[in-house]
């Protein structure tokens, strides 16, 4: 049996490292957890700059803002690499947790858990795409990590579907190696990218952008030799005859799933909206001693956002104590897609209260009004809002009561 | 020719166009027809066992050209005038079982496929279910083998390291006259001797299948189905031949046939020509084919393609097998029903349907499919979710039109024995079709044939470290640590498991190999996080450069050569 931690953080991307660096801070005996051999997570592929902009004031490249976390780690955290968690169980004031690496089976005892096991790419068949499933058909994420990690380029003429920020920075990446980027379809009306992307990735290099469309069929029996487009209605259906646009790659950057299969095991409850826990503010889960943060709670677009829900997660877990909180959930308008956390302990209220939500469509103009038991405590207007980008929001003081966050639309405001 | 005028008669009433023939104690229909259900129900209306050896539909569809069947891109002389007794062409469940059986004896067995694995066809694209059989019409070759290779599973699958699990089958359903017809298949149970029928229903039923629609109150039980990982057992009896001896040859077609009289003396392959004493036809959906090549064509396929769907093990809403009661099952017949079915994986496996195709290898799917798979399944379980459907395949089954199994030595040329019209429950039967097939090879070669006296039908399984316990999980890390490396996260396999993989008694070095033989892919992200180190895997193991590694065999590579080199910093 190996010591009992404070903490046990599992996964080491910028979430579980924020989470592992608080901890050193705080002087928590804790242990970081990574099934990869090396810390960093996906920012490990991410060669592109833009990362640690609202954190560290800089533009970073991927690695660069994970080896600032690194160095932020101490003695006081146990770095086990190379390490799977298998499996894990609700004990006394605790949970243990089984673990496997090339040295054996490891069992661990801990307080608490910080789950910061990032998201997985969804797949052309989770997207009902049909026809053959010949070699060429790649997620993006793992088109870049053959192209960025491993140094090996992945098609001659490559159709991305999906205008999410990973297609687009694909798309870039592709054409700067000499592949030839035939153009990025998206299905929804309006790019699911930040607009500095689309400028940067596809506009820079003449790539089209063509909405409304997406991939049906793929044909080739080895390799991929072209693919079926359609037209989609208002309901996202293919309408009208599809075009077959010959390529023998195609990048899918079509969402993200948070991965929850350890907080499944222990019964945690998920939100719908975002696939990943429903949290209080100090991003603790419906279990007791469990919390969530970065991709693993909700698919962010900012690592610097990633950090912070895992400094929030790691400060909280670090001085728990098992005491029951008192939940109450916080309401939302209709036009908001999802708002984290989802709940509010009364017992645990802190100074700044961090909250991240997405609108349901594009707004142009509105405002965010949040009430404390009816009492207005903060307002904001945005000249737009849109699905892609996350807004954040710190309520500043104490707020305890039942809150209830209200976008409301300008009359006469952009479509929903 | 009164049978001929007969024949002609029936058909002339529907499809006057088509003239009627006798060949060699066959019928044979020639035209051509605009649609291809039209063809098939031409074929049907022809088929009368009594007075034919079978249908030959020679029936071409309008404004059509077949395929030309998908071949490998090899080309050398390695089988050139090989020391071949028996070639077994198909490396389907039936043609590894085949072999499998053969290699107790002391004979040069060649089991010859066109594709990059074994278990490229209906054998990885089914069900696997272990049929109880009782849809199955009396007195048929589907009944005698279907039956038999039923209850040969356990023991195969124990000598074979395979999992099966005798699940039973439930087939629900709510309507009062059903029930009241039920004790018909219970009769039927009996009289075929199919052990463990009889009924299910309310709180017990409830608590055996909870995700069942309540409004199925009633299910008529067959405990001796079951089920079984369909390519783990066809790549089990190919691994368990090769190591008793039998030669394996991978992307190899079989492209014609020299006859002398009545024998075949010569088989040329893309890679070379050979004299085999004895050819076994195992070639599914081309098994007419390779029987015109041998001179010996008295049956036509009619291909028909069925899609399913494997859902997460998370979205897992059935214990066993589930079906609905035919008479629920509309029109589509030609499927046993099909249903919902747990898989010896833990996933959820739904489907498939029936669609006539005049394309052999018509593998890909259509989004139809999907829709109707999931508006029939979803009645018999509501809560099934379609985004946890993580993939979908289809196989192209291979009936006669006389929809039975054809296991027999030629009828016009000696050396060849056929194991065709292999439709479902091709798979439950194949270890009898399998013994069939080696009493008829024996007798085709006749004299004495001496055992192979080393013969060792047991085969060792790849360790599923997943499924071990703490203490016994360390041991084997202890003793080799790859096992304790995850490399597919979804489904917990470590390196050691791929590198076993690729250490088996014939090794197919691709990364749907890997995936079929280890699992590593086979879960939710499909392979998305581990494919690289699966390559990266094969690539150190196989010592082939990691652009040569391939999804599934040449042609499908998965990268294509190196990034430009860094100029400064990028
Ligand atoms: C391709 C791409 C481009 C991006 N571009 C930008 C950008 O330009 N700017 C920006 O600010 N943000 C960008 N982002 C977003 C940001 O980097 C991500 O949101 C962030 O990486 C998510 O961090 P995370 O720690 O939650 O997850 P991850 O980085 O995925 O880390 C999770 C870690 O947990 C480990 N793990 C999971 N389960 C287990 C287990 N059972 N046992 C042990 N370990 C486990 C995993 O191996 C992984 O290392 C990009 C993201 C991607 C994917
Ligand atoms: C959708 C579906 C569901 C099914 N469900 C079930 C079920 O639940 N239970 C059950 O018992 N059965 C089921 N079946 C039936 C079962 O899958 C088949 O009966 C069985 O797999 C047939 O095996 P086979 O070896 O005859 O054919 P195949 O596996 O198709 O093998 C034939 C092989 O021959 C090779 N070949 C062809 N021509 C040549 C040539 N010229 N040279 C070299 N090689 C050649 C092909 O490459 C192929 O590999 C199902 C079938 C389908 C399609």
């Amino acid at each position: 049996m190996e010591k009992r931690y404070k903490v046990v953080i599992i996964g080491g991307g910028p979430a579980g490292l924020a989470a592992a660096a608080e901890c050193a801070r705080l002087n928590v005996k804790n242990m970081l957890i990574e099934r990869e051999p090396v810390l960093g997570g996906i920012l490990k592929q991410c060669i592109h700059d833009g990362f640690g902009i609202i954190r560290f004031g800089e533009k970073l490249s991927g690695p660069e803002y994970a080896e600032r976390y690194i160095d932020m780690l101490t003695a006081g955290t146990d770095v086990r690499l190379s390490e799977f968690v298998t499996g894990i169980k609700k004990i006394e004031r605790g949970f243990e947790l089984t673990s496997v690496s090339p040295c054996g089976v490891k069992i661990t005892e801990t307080d608490t858990i910080v789950l910061a096991t990032g998201c997985r790419e969804r797949t052309s068949r989770q997207v009902g795409i049909t026809g053959d499933f010949p070699a060429g058909v790649f997620t993006a994420g793992t088109a870049q990590y053959y192209t960025n990690v491993l140094g090996k380029r992945v098609g001659k003429k490559a159709v991305i579907l999906g205008s999410g920020d990973i297609g687009l920075i694909m798309a870039r990446r592709l054409t700067l190696e000499g592949t030839e980027v035939k153009a990025v379809y998206e299905i929804k009306p309006t790019p699911s990218g930040l607009n500095r992307n689309i400028q940067q990735c596809l506009n820079d290099f003449n790539i089209p952008l063509i909405l409304g469309h997406t991939v049906t069929r793929l044909f080739g029996k080895k390799r991929l030799e072209a693919v079926e487009v359609s037209a989609v209605d208002g309901r996202l259906n293919p309408i009208g005859r599809p075009e077959r646009v010959e390529c023998d790659t195609l990048i899918l950057s079509v969402g993200l799933i948070p991965e929850n299969e350890i907080a499944e095991k222990l019964g945690v409850e998920l939100s719908p909206a975002t696939k990943g826990a429903l949290v209080d503010q100090s991003m603790m889960t419906s279990v007791p001693g469990v919390f969530a943060c970065g991709n693993a709670l909700h698919v962010n677009d900012l690592a610097d956002y990633v950090s912070e829900s895992a400094v929030t997660a790691a400060a909280a877990a670090a001085v728990f104590d098992y005491e029951r909180p008192e939940l109450t959930d916080v309401e939302y308008s209709d036009n908001m897609l999802y708002l984290v956390p989802q709940r509010l302990d009364g017992k645990r209220a802190a100074e700044n209260t961090i909250f991240y939500f997405r609108s349901r469509g594009d707004i142009s103009e509105c405002r965010l009004t949040v009430t404390d038991n009816g009492r207005e405590i903060f307002k904001r207007s945005y000249m737009a809002l849109r699905p892609p980008e996350m807004e954040r929001v710190v309520l500043k003081g104490a707020v305890r009561g039942r809150l209830k966050f209200t976008l409301d639309e300008k009359s006469g405001g952009g479509e929903k | 020719m009164p049978s001929v005028a007969k024949t002609q008669a029936i058909i002339s009433k529907v499809y006057p166009q088509i003239r009627v023939s006798e060949r060699r104690g066959c019928v044979r229909l020639e035209g051509t027809l605009d649609r291809w259900e039209d063809i098939v129900e031409a074929g049907r209306m022809a088929v009368d066992r009594k007075r034919w050896h079978g249908v030959l539909n020679d029936i071409t569809l309008k404004d059509y050209e077949e395929p030309p069947i998908s071949a490998p891109a090899e080309r050398d002389t390695s089988l050139e005038n090989a020391d071949v007794d028996v070639l077994i062409i198909g490396a389907g469940v039936i043609g590894c079982a085949v072999a499998r059986e053969l290699s107790k004896w002391k004979l040069k067995v060649l089991l010859a496929d066109k594709e990059s694995d074994v278990a490229m066809h209906a054998s990885s694209r089914n069900d696997g279910v272990v049929h109880p059989c009782i849809d199955v019409k009396m007195r048929s070759a589907k009944m005698t083998y279907g039956r038999a290779g039923n209850r040969m599973f356990d023991g195969v699958c124990k000598d074979l390291g395979v999992s099966f699990e005798r699940c039973g089958q439930y087939v629900f359903t709510d309507k009062w006259w059903v029930v009241a017809a039920s004790p018909i298949y219970i009769l039927k149970a009996l009289i075929c001797k199919i052990p463990n029928a009889g009924y299910a229903w309310g709180k017990k039923l409830r608590a055996l299948e909870p995700h069942v629609d309540p409004k199925y109150k009633v299910a008529i039980k067959f405990g001796s189905a079951g089920i079984v990982c369909p390519y783990g057992l066809t790549i089990a009896y190919a691994e368990n031949a090769v190591a008793n001896g039998a030669r394996l040859s991978l992307n190899t077609i079989v492209e014609g046939m020299e006859l002398t009289g009545e024998r075949i003396t010569r088989v040329f392959t893309n890679r070379g020509a050979f004299r085999p004493r004895v050819v076994v036809n195992c070639a599914g959906t081309y098994s007419d084919k390779v029987a015109e090549m041998a001179n010996d064509r008295f049956f036509t396929v009619h291909p028909r393609r069925g899609t399913n769907l494997i859902f997460d093990t998370k979205e897992r809403r059935s214990n066993s097998a589930l079906g609905v009661a035919l008479s629920d099952a509309s029109k589509s017949a030609h499927t046993k029903g099909g249903g919902v079915i747990k898989t010896v994986d833990g996933n959820m496996l739904v489907g498939p349907d029936a669609h006539e195709t005049p394309d052999r290898e018509d593998v890909g799917t259509y989004a139809e499919s999907i829709d109707a798979v999931i508006a029939k399944h979803s009645k018999l379980v509501p809560q099934m979710k379609r985004g946890q459907i993580i993939t979908y395949f289809t196989g192209v089954r291979a009936p006669v039109y006389e929809e039975d199994f054809i296991v027999s030595s030629g009828k016009f040329t000696k050396n060849i024995v056929h194991a065709a019209g292999i439709q479902s429950p091709g798979l439950t039967a194949a270890p009898a079709i399998a013994l069939g097939i080696e009493r008829l090879v024996l007798g085709v070669l006749g004299g004495k044939i001496d055992k192979n006296e080393s013969f060792n039908p047991k085969r060792e399984p790849i360790p599923a470290t997943r499924g071990m316990d703490v203490g016994e999980r360390g041991e084997y890390i202890k003793k080799n640590p790859d096992f304790g490396e995850i490399v597919c996260r979804c489904e917990e396999i470590s390196k050691g498991e791929i590198i076993a993989a690729l250490n088996a008694p014939f090794v197919v070095p691709t990364v749907d190999a890997v995936k079929r033989r280890a699992r590593a892919g086979m879960g939710r992200c499909q392979g998305a996080f581990c494919s690289p180190n699966v390559m990266k895997i094969i690539s150190e193991t196989c010592k082939i450069p990691l652009d040569g590694v391939t999804k599934s065999g040449s042609g499908s590579e998965i990268l294509c050569g190196d990034i430009k080199p860094a100029e400064g910093k990028r």
